[in-house]
């Protein structure tokens, strides 16, 4: 179950939530385990969920876009391949570039993002996910 | 920045002093004055980033603060009178 971008578990009417990153994300492991809920077959299987709140990885046109807020605000050439796994630190952004990115990202997407949520990005496939999570609850 | 947690202000408290400005540049409505706020803290921030000795850390943040109480209040002013018409800049994006 750990071998996905990050998945986090809503049930309707429930409090808890369980947030799993998988092992391609960044090194230091962020697991927040509040509790498992019921739905066992969920959790086990992300991927096909059917619960209506369930989360799967960013959609690529999200991905997309902030490929492209990333490119522009690092100034770098169309070569420059930029992709879901790239890590902001490796396209040469420094912690200032990290804000500003994020920053960029709220207002294009009308999010708003924590704190500390802001600070724990470090790769690209990060961020849209958490894009994803913050524009669904926000139109739910 | 990073080692200026003797004086009792961290690297986290850096970070959400230039958030709390950034997102003050956002509620400009005047597009000059937006672009001006953002690209001077940007440009303060890392102008000050080697900084290793506490009072000259703690001078810059407090700076900073002050610069935010600032740019508050004048985001309050600037709206009362915001100008009907967009600047071209910001038409260009879109």
């Amino acid at each position: 179950m750990a071998s996905l971008a990050a998945t986090s578990v809503f049930l309707p009417g429930r409090t808890r939530s369980v947030s799993l990153h998988g092992q391609g994300m960044a090194g230091a492991s962020q697991i927040r385990l509040a509790s498992f809920t019921h739905q066992r077959r969920s959790t086990f299987f992300p991927g096909q969920a059917s619960a209506p709140r369930f989360e799967s990885p960013a959609k690529p046109e999200t991905v997309e876009k902030v490929c492209a807020i990333v490119k522009k605000q690092l100034a770098l050439a169309s070569e420059v391949v930029v992709t879901g796994e790239s890590e902001f630190t490796k396209l040469g952004a420094d912690s200032l570039d990290t804000v500003e990115i994020v920053m960029g990202l709220e207002e294009e997407f009308g999010i708003n993002v924590e704190e500390d949520n802001a600070q724990r990005i470090t790769t690209v496939q990060e961020a849209a996910d958490m894009i994803e999570k913050l524009v669904s609850k926000g139109s739910a | 920045m990073a080692s200026a947690v003797g004086s009792g202000l961290s690297r986290a408290e850096a970070f959400s002093l230039l958030r709390s400005l950034l997102r003050t540049a956002a509620k400009f409505s005047d597009y000059n004055i937006r672009e001006y706020v953002r690209r001077r803290t940007i440009d303060g921030f890392r102008e000050n980033r080697g900084l290793t000795d506490p009072s000259a850390i703690a001078s810059a943040f407090s700076e900073g603060r002050s610069q935010l109480e600032i740019a508050k209040r004048q985001a309050v002013v600037y709206s009362i009178y915001a100008p009907q018409v967009k600047n071209i800049m910001e038409l260009n994006a879109s």
